[in-house]
C-alpha cells in the first residue's frame, strides 16, 4: 500500500485514463464534425459561386426592319408574328457586324455559327422590347446580350477544347473566339444580379436560370407559416401547459403532437394534396397551399419546444402573481409568457428553418411546376427554393449544377439571416429579463 | 385592573378568519385533519410544528392558493368575516388581493422594483393615476422597511436585491393590494440573522393595520413576533392558544415535548 501523495496509485491512474480517453472521444468527434462542415461550405461555395458570375457580350445591336417589320406597318399584330428566331439573327447579324467593325479575328469559325454563341434568352428579351417600343425596329441600340451556357462554361473551366469538340453545341472555334472577344473587349464576366431576380429558365439555357421565383415563393410560404405557427402553437401550448386539466384526454393529445412531430413530411404533402387541393379546391403550386401544409407540418415541431419553455418558467413566479391576486390569464400574459419568450421564439426558428428547406410536401402539392411568371399573390403558381435545387439537380445541362450550388448558397444565406434574426430577438427579450 | 384590559383586547379584536372541521386531501393522502382555527385581527398568529404536519398546507388553504394543486381538495368551512371563500360565488382573484401572501423563497418578479410593487395595484385598478401609484409605491416600499435602501434605484431589477431585500420586497409588493390579512409561509427561512431581524421587526409594525398569519420552523421566531400560537402536528392542531401559554405552560404534552425539542 502507497500511502504517498506524490505518487498515483492503481485505481487513480485507471480513473484518469478513462477521463483522458473520454475527452478524446469527444474531441475527435468535434473535430469530425467541424471537417465535415468546413468541408461541405467549401464545396458549396466552389461549386456554387460562379453562379453570381455570367459571361455578357455588349455591342451594338441594329434592329434591322426586313426581320422585324418586313410590312413596315408597326401593326403590333403583324410584329407578334416574328418569332424569337428571327431576333436571333437580328443578334447574330449585329454581332458578326461588331465582330468585322473591331477587327476581332474570327479564326476558323463560319460566320453562321456566331449566333451560337449569344443565349437563346437574349433574343427573348430584344423582342420583349421591341413589341414594348415598336419605334426601336430600325435604330442601333445598345445591348448587352447573355452569353450561351457552353461560352460561360469555358470561362468557368466547365468547358475545355476536348468536350467542345465533342458537343454540338459548340466548337473550338467557338471557344478560342471568345477568348478574342473578350480580348477585344466585348465579352465581360461580371456579377449576375439576374441569378436572384430572373424566373427559371428552361432545360437548354442554364445561362439564363434564376431563382426569383422561388426567393418570393418562399418568403411567402415562411410568411403564411408563421403567420398562422406562431399564434396558433403558442396558444395551443399555453392551453395545454396552463389551463387545461390533467386527464386522459390531455394526455392523448399530448402524445399524439409528440408523435406529429416524427411524421415524415412526405404524409404533410399528401394530407395537404387531400385536404387544400382536392377538397377545398385552392390552386396547385400556389404559395398558400404550400403554406398552409408546412404550417401543419411545424405546428408540433412549435408546440413542442413551446411548453418546455412554458414549463421551465420557476413555479413561484405563477405563485407570487396569483399571490397577489392576478387571474390565470393575466399571470400567464404578464409573467410566464415572457419569461418563456426566448424559449419560443428558439422553437420557433428552428421550426420555420426547418420549413424553409422542407422539399418532400412541395413536390406533391405542385410546387414542383415550371414557372415563368412572376406570382402576383398567394394564389398564383410559384415555385420554392428548395424545390428549385431538387429541380435543378435532376437537369441534363452541367450549368445547371452550378445553378443549383448558388441555389444553395442562396438559401443558406436566407437560413442565417433568419437565425441572425432569432438570436437577436432572443438577447431584446432576455435583457428584459 | 389586568383582567381589565384582557376583556377589553378581546372584545376588540374579533375573529377575521374562522376555520371549522378543514379537511385537507392530496389525492388520498389525508393532509389536515379536523382543523379549528380562529384568527384574530390585528393579531400575528404563528403556526409551528414539525416538517410535514400540514401547517404550510393549511395556510394556502386560506387564499385558495390549493386551488393550484389539481390533486388539492379541501372540506370543511373557513369564513372570512363570516364569509365562506370556497363557496362556489367566490372568485378566488378577488380573495387573494383581500389575503395577501409572502412566500418561503424570495420570488420577485423579474421586473423593476416599482413594478414589483406596483403591479397589484395595476391589475386591481386601486389607483387612478401615475402620482398615486408613485405614492402607493413609496408608502409599501417604507412599511416593508425599503424605502431607503431602494429609492434611487427603483427601475433596478428587483431580482438583484439580496435575499433579505428581495423578501421585504415580496412584502412591500403584497401588501401594495391593500390586503386585510397577510399570510407568510416560512418567510424567514432563506434569510440571514440581520434579515430576519429585519423582517421581524416589520412584522410586528404590520400588526397595526393587518391581521398576520406566519408559518414558522423557528419557535424562537413564534415566541418573539406572535400573540397566539398554534402547534400542527400529523394534520392536526394540537394546541392553540396564547404564545406566552403555549411557551410557557402547554397543556398538551405533545406541544411540550416539540417546544423542549424531543419531537420534531
Amino acid at each position: 500500500m502507497n500511502n504517498s501523495l506524490l505518487t498515483q496509485d492503481k485505481r487513480t491512474k485507471q480513473r484518469n485514463a478513462a477521463e483522458a480517453r473520454f475527452k478524446a472521444y469527444g474531441l475527435v468527434a468535434i473535430l469530425v464534425a467541424l471537417a465535415m462542415l468546413v468541408w461541405l461550405l467549401v464545396s458549396i461555395l466552389s461549386a456554387g459561386s460562379p453562379a453570381f458570375r455570367q459571361s455578357f457580350l455588349t455591342f451594338p445591336v441594329l434592329i434591322e426592319e426586313s426581320i422585324a417589320d418586313k410590312s413596315g406597318t408597326r401593326d403590333p399584330a403583324v410584329l407578334t408574328k416574328v418569332t424569337t428566331l428571327g431576333y436571333a439573327k437580328i443578334l447574330a447579324h449585329s454581332l458578326e457586324a461588331e465582330i468585322a467593325a473591331k477587327g476581332v479575328d474570327l479564326g476558323a469559325m463560319k460566320p453562321k455559327e456566331i449566333g451560337q454563341m449569344i443565349s437563346e434568352e437574349s433574343s427573348a428579351t430584344l423582342r420583349d422590347m421591341v413589341m414594348a417600343n415598336p419605334g426601336l425596329i430600325g435604330t442601333t441600340i445598345p445591348f448587352t446580350a447573355i452569353a450561351s451556357g457552353r461560352i460561360d462554361g469555358y470561362f468557368k473551366g466547365r468547358v475545355t477544347m476536348e468536350s467542345a469538340a465533342l458537343d454540338k453545341n459548340t466548337s473550338p472555334e467557338q471557344l478560342i473566339l471568345a477568348d478574342n472577344l473578350r480580348a477585344a473587349g466585348i465579352l465581360k464576366s461580371e456579377f449576375n444580379p439576374g441569378f436572384v431576380t430572373m424566373p427559371d429558365a428552361s432545360d437548354k439555357r442554364p445561362e439564363a436560370a434564376g431563382l426569383g421565383i422561388a426567393i418570393i415563393g418562399s418568403l411567402m410560404m415562411m410568411m403564411v407559416v408563421l403567420l398562422l405557427s406562431l399564434p396558433i402553437g403558442v396558444a395551443a401550448s399555453v392551453y395545454l401547459e396552463e389551463f387545461a386539466p390533467k386527464n386522459r384526454w390531455t394526455d392523448l393529445i399530448e402524445v399524439n403532437i409528440a408523435n406529429l412531430a416524427a411524421v415524415p413530411s412526405i404524409v404533410y404533402g399528401i394530407l395537404g394534396l387531400s385536404i387544400f387541393i382536392n377538397f377545398a379546391g385552392l390552386p396547385q403550386s400556389a404559395p398558400i397551399v404550400g403554406g398552409l401544409v408546412l404550417t401543419l407540418m411545424t405546428l408540433p415541431r412549435i408546440i413542442i419546444p413551446t411548453r418546455a419553455a412554458l414549463k421551465a418558467v420557476p413555479p413561484s413566479i405563477r405563485d407570487a402573481a396569483l399571490g397577489v391576486g392576478a387571474s390565470k390569464l393575466q399571470t400567464v400574459f404578464h409573467h410566464v409568457l415572457p419569461l418563456a419568450m426566448p424559449g419560443i421564439l428558439t422553437g420557433m426558428i428552428i421550426g420555420l428553418a426547418q420549413a424553409l428547406g422542407e422539399t418532400a410536401p412541395l413536390l406533391l402539392i405542385g410546387m414542383v411546376a415550371f414557372v415563368r411568371d412572376f406570382p402576383g399573390g398567394l394564389f398564383d403558381p410559384a415555385s420554392a427554393l428548395p424545390v428549385q435545387v431538387y429541380t435543378w439537380t435532376t437537369r441534363g445541362d452541367p450549368g445547371f449544377v452550378e445553378r443549383a450550388s448558388g441555389a444553395i448558397i442562396v438559401l443558406l444565406v436566407v437560413l442565417i439571416v433568419m437565425n441572425a434574426a432569432a438570436i437577436y430577438l432572443r438577447r431584446k427579450f432576455e435583457r428584459r429579463w | 385592573m389586568k383582567d381589565m384590559n384582557m376583556e377589553s383586547r378581546v372584545l376588540i379584536q374579533s375573529n377575521k378568519i374562522e376555520a371549522r372541521k378543514v379537511q385537507v386531501y392530496y389525492g388520498t393522502n389525508h393532509a389536515i385533519k379536523d382543523v379549528d382555527v380562529d384568527i384574530l385581527d390585528k393579531t400575528v398568529t404563528a403556526f409551528i410544528g414539525p416538517s410535514g404536519c400540514g401547517k404550510s398546507t393549511f395556510l394556502r388553504c386560506l387564499n385558495r392558493m390549493n386551488d393550484t394543486i389539481p390533486s388539492c381538495r379541501v372540506e370543511g368551512l373557513i369564513t372570512i368575516e363570516g364569509e365562506d371563500i370556497n363557496d362556489p360565488r367566490v372568485d378566488p382573484v378577488q380573495l387573494r388581493a383581500k389575503v395577501g401572501m409572502v412566500f418561503q423563497k424570495p420570488n420577485p418578479f423579474p421586473k423593476s422594483i416599482y413594478d414589483n410593487v406596483a403591479y397589484g395595484p395595476k391589475i386591481h385598478g386601486l389607483t387612478r393615476n401615475k402620482a398615486e401609484l408613485d405614492d402607493v409605491v413609496e408608502s409599501c416600499l417604507r412599511k416593508a422597511a425599503l424605502w431607503n435602501e431602494v429609492k434611487d434605484r427603483l427601475q433596478a431589477p428587483g431580482t438583484g436585491l439580496s435575499g433579505g431585500q428581495q423578501q421585504r420586497l415580496c412584502i412591500a409588493r403584497a401588501i401594495a393590494t391593500s390586503p386585510e390579512v397577510l399570510l407568510m409561509d416560512e418567510p424567514c427561512s432563506a434569510l440571514d440573522p440581520i434579515a430576519t431581524a429585519q423582517v421581524e421587526e416589520l412584522i410586528d409594525d404590520l400588526r397595526s393595520q393587518f391581521s398576520v398569519v406566519i408559518v414558522t420552523h423557528s419557535m424562537q421566531q413564534a415566541a418573539r413576533v406572535s400573540q397566539r400560537t398554534a402547534f400542527f402536528h400529523l394534520g392536526n392542531v394540537v394546541e392553540y392558544g396564547e404564545t406566552t401559554q403555549i411557551f410557557t405552560n402547554p397543556k398538551d404534552p405533545r406541544t411540550e415535548s416539540y417546544i423542549t425539542g424531543r419531537i420534531g
